[in-house]
């Protein structure tokens, strides 16, 4: 069973401007969530809030401008994937003007951590899913 | 939603225990019930659990249910989060673009010294 999912996309940004949507709590709650309060820093805290009420909880570990973000995530109040117990990593690259963007989401060591995984994603995506078809 | 069934069903770790279980062996009941100091029938209502949440399928056997996991619902609700990270990531790209798009239009939009492109 895969403990890490990978993906990568292109943006017609630049790394700068993709970087303030992972960092921003404003520009992260755009396309991910329903608020946020981040502090990009270090230790500092990285967490969501939902429209269903769950929120993800976490603490960013890498901060380095527009180029690497790394904070772990989980959702608070569930012992299936609780704050910590998993990793996400984001890494921005400059090419021709464009943004490539890597995500990966590692530290889902088993299935059942996959599993669990799908509610939290589905709450904001579904919502997000809408926003971009609109 | 189907799905939510199934989460809700792995947010208790019997559950999940249970899950490992039949994961690759078809078991009885009983055979479950022997590794949990737990109730016969306490068991058989975390097996209805996962069996109505998908993932696990039962099969009688004379007086017996068998019970054995369902690797294809696991498999969907991977693909589910992968999708999930699709569709967010493709919101983050159209905010970024459209942010970034009246400068870049301007640059692309710019006469162009005499080169004719038409």
């Amino acid at each position: 069973m895969p403990d890490t999912l990978e993906r990568e996309i292109r943006i017609a940004a630049k790394p700068e401007t993709v970087f303030r949507y992972l960092t921003d709590s404003d520009a992260l709650s755009e396309w991910m969530g329903d608020s946020a309060e981040l502090e990009p820093t270090p230790g500092g805290q990285f967490l969501v809030r939902y429209e269903s009420g769950d929120t993800a909880l976490g603490e960013f570990s890498v901060v380095e401008p527009y180029t690497r973000v790394v904070f772990t995530w989980g959702w608070k109040d569930n012992a299936g994937i609780p704050p910590g117990s998993s990793s996400v990593e984001i890494t921005l690259a400059e090419d021709e003007g464009d943004t490539l963007l890597n995500l990966r989401h590692s530290g889902l060591p088993h299935a059942d951590a996959l599993k669990e995984h799908g509610e939290g994603w589905d709450h904001f995506l579904a919502g997000l899913a809408t926003c971009a078809a609109a | 939603m189907p799905i939510d069934d199934a989460l809700r069903a792995l947010a208790d770790p019997t559950r999940r225990e249970i899950l490992r279980l039949v994961r690759d062996d078809e078991r009885a009941v009983k055979d479950i019930a022997e590794r949990f100091d737990m109730s016969r029938p306490a068991i058989s209502q975390h097996l209805r659990v996962l069996e109505d949440a998908s993932l696990v399928a039962a099969r009688k056997d004379g007086t017996r249910r068998l019970y054995r996991a369902r690797p294809e619902t696991v498999t969907e609700l991977i693909d589910d989060l992968g999708a999930m990270w699709d569709d967010s990531l493709a919101r983050l790209k159209q905010l970024a673009e459209q942010e970034e798009w009246p400068s870049r239009a301007r640059r692309t939009n710019r006469p162009s010294n005499g080169d004719d492109d038409a």
